[in-house]
């Protein structure tokens, strides 16, 4: 053992003494009862030191093993009971300590030590002291790592001062505070010792007290008499001794960084003007002051923001236009960009737009537009207009800017030229026509598919015959037109040239809609008239047809084989001319389907090729078919209708209702091959005897016409007969006679095969004035009535046959009835022809009369 | 305290002992006992958890086991079930009054432990803390169940008896990790108890 004085009070150098002598322990005394002993106990230790530690055991046969935080170390053995082990450089792992432990084996006892690492206790950093009133001086420094342990307290600090001998505990670990002497002593040594359990790190400085003047920080700052363009700073700051004089330094900061620094040097009251502001603008004045003798270091900051007063605009407004005509009129719509700030030197109230008419004189049109809008839009007439434009803030308007307008819109004939697109933009050039410009503006849209399509505007100076355009809204695949104007002396544009182009050209995305029409059997045209060349993501350059077909393997003249996307052939013929929206499709084969496709093609490709129209050509004779047919059809159609409208005509002269025997040639044909004796029959010489009435059961009540009587259904169940002849059994006439019965108007009665007879009674009949005996008087009463009661008489309401009897053919003699004629014969029918309403019936014709006699019949009797 | 149900529970511990001479039978006494017993023995393994993640290897070590660690001044929770069977009712409550006592005192002891070596660890301290008050308020629920049932309740035996304060470090950690251990046996020994005590006097 051995000793060294640790203080700072004893000047270096500081000398060990001589080692202690010897003394030996009998470790076994020290084991006790316990079968392992370790050592040392509970050491604390610097982190990073060489620390050893032994253990000792009672029985020298039992197997220990120790470890270190679960990991097994091994030590050397110093003799049979005794080993130790050396940990190098031990690092701190938590604050309750590393364990140690040892176990004798298959004796479960555990026996172990803790061992307290503490960090590095660390020499103190930018140790500095400093007074701000010399009265008080600060000592600072950075303490670096705690070293605060268990039971041991972190490392406390001393500050010491050599030339006083003084010496005070620190209360704060990072900083201290020493009493200036009021003698003031010029110089100072101080040395700052950190001290823990484990050892002690010291650092010293040495200094005059005004070479560390650290001034309070200035207060009281203001600003006043702030205009657009200057402002008054005014400052206090705290006084240091009676003689010292501080220096101060003023920065102007704009958007935080310092525009202007200024210094000043000052006792107590700072005044500063500050000039070159920017109206309406925010400012920032920041002071702070040192020592100006021996500056060691700046007061804190103090800042204050201030915004200089508004000033008119200082600069014109940059202004195009945008000229059409409508409605006739012409429309000049003004565009501007806005004032930078910069130039707007304050909020921009409203723009002031005034129209002056050069080519007559009439007042000056002044329009207000609010401030959010950037153009406005005025209609004028053909004549010149100058037009001027101003922006307004609350100190004034800006310089006007001038531009003339005119209602011809000159030459806009110009040939528009190509322009290629780069990365950087578009490269545009072009050729001065007047030599008098004094300048040029080109002028695109930055969305020519958007409407409005934001028209932009670049002014470049006289002397200028190319430019970039560039615009972060450009996209590849859009088509940007950009025009050129001259800007004459006179303020006016004229129309240089015209360029279009792409940032990038692109495939085209849509295929045309494409027409196939004249299909034929062997060919058939495509025409895509609709497709727009200029709204594609590139310059059409011309377009591919394919054909495709599972009939043909070879291409047509004029085509190559290509292969699609999907592997499949087809044949493909390039149309190099953009303009040309047809193409003939020719040499085909009849009766075969055959797919096509259009699609432009640009410098970056062609447009799709998935959607292939199929075509199916037609057979070769289908043409002549249609030739012949469709005209039979029409002459067919015509026909039938022409019958239809001339139906009641063809009744009349092919099947009449009463066919006229003088007027057919049934009868002569007849005549001349089978009976050349045959003649026609007059119906006037046919005496009728009996008109027989049928009524339909379904008629609930048939009004006889004229009569004020009607018949109930059931006394009309039974046909009625009117008997123009005598009755049978007083009949004389001739014996058979001819039936003639109509078949058309008495179903029924054909039916039966009979003529019918009814009776007739004269109040059924009121309306017949004459009688009917004679067959004069029946036919004319027919022939007069028969027209009427075709629509007069209900259909199915009534019937009536008329039921001729007439002379026998045998007897030859029409005009001698004979008086009592023989027993009946069997007659021929004739069956009425014409419907004879029941209002015709004829009352009985009068006793007197032989031809006309009528007796009632039983009902159920029918003459024949 | 670690939440507002800890607070509900501590006090439904020491209500007991603030109302000792409350006229409540026996069940009563005794199913009030119990659930806080029950949770008791629910969080006793966060305390040894805690204790454990503060100290190391070999204590903190998964496997690390060690039976033969035993303190003479806090018994075992462990019996065999006849002779625990064969117990009266106040023999049930006496064999835990005094342990429950002993762990009292340990967690106090560990407490004080603890604060020095390991000050930075305010969670192991305010969870010994918690441990202790919760085994006091079972003490007095066993007194006040013995009261309710007629039996003598002596003083309870101080079974600690003497504690080496100048153990070392390693000693106070291995020390802490036996009465953790016990915290986590004796509640569940108590909790059987009361519950045999409350099917044999149900309310």
């Amino acid at each position: 053992m051995r000793s060294r004085v640790d203080d700072a009070k004893i000047p270096e150098p500081r000398f060990w003494s001589n080692w202690s002598s010897w003394k030996e322990a009998d470790a076994q005394k020290s084991l006790g009862r316990d079968p392992l002993f370790l050592f040392p106990k509970d050491k604390l230790v610097e982190e990073g030191s060489n620390v050893t530690i032994c253990y000792m055991s009672r029985n020298q046969q039992d197997n220990i093993s120790c470890y270190l935080e679960g990991q097994q170390i091994h030590g050397e053995q110093l003799d049979s009971n005794v080993s130790a082990f050396k940990l190098n450089k031990v690092s701190f792992i938590r604050k309750t300590g590393t364990n140690i432990f040892c176990k004798v084996d298959q004796k479960d006892v555990i026996k172990g030590i803790v061992l307290f690492v503490s960090k590095v206790l660390e020499e103190p950093k930018d140790f500095s002291c400093e007074t701000q009133d010399f009265k008080t001086l600060t000592c600072t420094w950075d303490p670096g790592t705690d070293t605060s342990l268990p039971k041991r307290s972190s490392q406390s600090y001393t500050l010491f001062e050599s030339f006083s001998g003084k010496k005070i505990l620190c209360e704060h670990k990072n900083s201290c505070n020493w009493q200036v002497d009021s003698d003031s002593q010029e110089m100072y040594n101080f040395t700052l010792v950190a001290e823990n359990a484990l050892g002690n790190r010291s650092v010293s400085v040495l200094f005059s007290l005004t070479h560390r003047v650290h001034p309070k920080t200035p207060y009281n700052l203001f600003l006043k008499n702030v205009s657009g363009t200057k402002a008054t700073v005014t400052w206090k700051v705290h006084p240091i001794g009676n003689y010292s004089t501080l220096l101060c330094q003023l920065d102007l900061l704009g958007e935080g960084n310092v525009i202007q620094q200024h210094n000043v040097s000052i006792k107590e009251n700072g005044e500063y003007l500050l000039s070159e502001l920017e109206p309406d603008t925010e400012y920032m004045a920041r002071v702070r002051c040192a020592d100006a003798n021996h500056f060691w270091k700046w007061s804190g900051s103090i800042s204050q923001k201030f915004i200089t007063a508004e000033a008119a605009p200082s600069e014109a407004l940059d202004v195009w236009r945008n000229v059409k005509s409508v409605s006739g009129r012409p429309t000049v719509t003004l565009f501007w960009k806005p004032l930078s700030k910069l130039h707007a030197n304050g909020k921009i109230l409203s723009y002031n737009v005034t129209v002056e008419n050069l080519d007559r004189l009439s007042g000056l049109e002044v329009h207000s537009v609010p401030a959010t809008a950037n153009g406005t839009e005025l209609t004028l007439d053909q004549d010149s207009y100058q037009i001027h434009v101003t922006a307004l803030n609350s100190a004034g308007p800006s310089p006007a800017s001038v531009i003339v307008v005119s209602g011809d819109p000159g030459n806009e004939e110009v040939e528009e030229e190509r322009v290629n697109g780069t990365e950087d933009g578009f490269s545009v050039s072009w050729k001065p026509q007047s030599g008098k410009a004094i300048g040029y503006v080109v002028e695109w849209c930055d969305h020519p598919q958007d409407l409005p399509c934001d028209l932009q505007w670049k002014n470049l100076s006289s002397n200028t015959t190319s430019t970039v355009i560039s615009s972060g809204a450009f996209r590849p695949g859009v088509r940007y037109n950009f025009r050129i104007y001259e800007i004459s002396t006179e303020r006016m544009a004229y129309l240089l040239e015209k360029k279009a182009g792409y940032l990038k050209e692109l495939a085209p995305s849509d295929n045309p809609q494409v027409v196939v029409s004249n299909l034929t059997s062997h060919s058939f045209t495509l025409s895509w008239k609709d497709y727009s060349t200029d709204s594609q993501p590139g310059f059409i350059q011309g377009y591919y047809v394919y054909l495709r077909s599972k009939a043909e393997k070879e291409c047509h003249p004029g085509f190559k084989k290509a292969t699609l996307p999907d592997k499949s052939a087809c044949c493909q013929h390039r149309i190099d001319n953009p303009e040309q929206k047809t193409f003939v499709m020719e040499n085909l084969q009849p009766e075969s389907v055959y797919e096509f496709l259009v699609t432009p093609y640009t410098s970056a490709g062609s447009g799709p090729l998935d959607a292939f129209t199929k075509v199916t050509t037609p057979d070769e004779y289908s043409h002549i078919l249609i030739r012949i047919i469709l005209p039979m059809i029409v002459c067919v159609l015509l026909i039938m209708i022409t019958c239809y409208l001339k139906s009641q005509w063809m009744k009349e002269k092919c099947y009449p209702d009463i066919p006229d025997p003088y007027k057919s040639n049934v009868l002569s044909l007849i005549k001349s091959k089978e009976n050349p004796h045959l003649t026609i029959m007059n119906v006037s010489d046919c005496v009728p005897d009996a008109i027989e009435v049928i009524h339909k059961p379904e008629g609930s009540k048939i009004q006889f016409l004229g009569a004020s009587k009607s018949l109930t259904e059931t006394e009309f169940t039974k046909p009625a007969y009117l008997y123009l002849l005598p009755a049978e059994k007083n009949y004389s006439g001739p014996g058979p006679c001819i039936c003639f019965e109509n078949l058309t108007y008495n179903e029924a009665a054909a039916d039966s095969g009979s003529c019918g007879h009814f009776p007739v009674t004269p109040e059924a009949l009121p309306g017949q004035p004459g009688p009917l005996t004679s067959p004069e008087n029946l036919l004319k009463a027919l022939e007069k009535n028969y027209m009427n009661s075709l629509g007069e008489t209900a259909a199915g309401e009534a019937s009536l046959n008329y039921v001729s009897q007439l002379a026998s053919q045998m007897s030859g003699d029409k005009d001698s009835l004979p008086a009592n004629p023989p027993e009946p014969v069997l007659c021929s029918e004739y069956k009425m022809q014409m419907a004879i309403p029941l209002g015709l019936a004829s009352p009985p014709p009068a006793e007197n009369s032989g031809l006309s006699s009528t007796t009632p019949l039983d009902q159920s009797e029918h003459y024949r | 305290m670690g939440c507002p149900l800890a607070l509900c529970c501590l006090l439904t511990l020491l209500l007991p002992l603030l109302t000792p001479g409350a006229s409540m039978s026996p069940a009563e006494r005794i199913s009030q006992a119990y659930d806080p017993a029950l949770y008791m023995r629910k969080n006793t393994s966060t305390v040894l958890q805690t204790y454990l993640q503060c100290q190391g290897s070999p204590l903190s070590d998964s496997g690390f086991s060690a039976p033969e660690l035993q303190l003479s001044s806090l018994p075992p929770a462990d019996i065999s079930f006849k002779t625990w069977h064969a117990l009266d009712d106040g023999e049930h409550l006496s064999r835990v009054q005094g342990p429950f006592l002993a762990l009292t005192q340990h967690l106090q002891l560990m407490g004080n432990d603890q604060r020095d070596p390991n000050p930075g660890s305010p969670i192991l301290l305010a969870q010994l803390s918690d441990a202790r008050l919760r085994a006091q308020g079972l003490l007095g629920n066993m007194a006040a169940i013995k009261a309710a049932l007629g039996l003598p309740t002596p003083p309870v035996e101080d079974t600690p008896g003497l504690v080496p304060f100048g153990a070392s470090a390693f000693k106070k950690k291995r020390r802490g990790y036996i009465v953790t251990g016990e915290y986590g046996h004796w509640p569940d020994r108590a909790m059987r108890d009361l519950a045999l005590l409350k099917a044999k006097y149900p309310i």
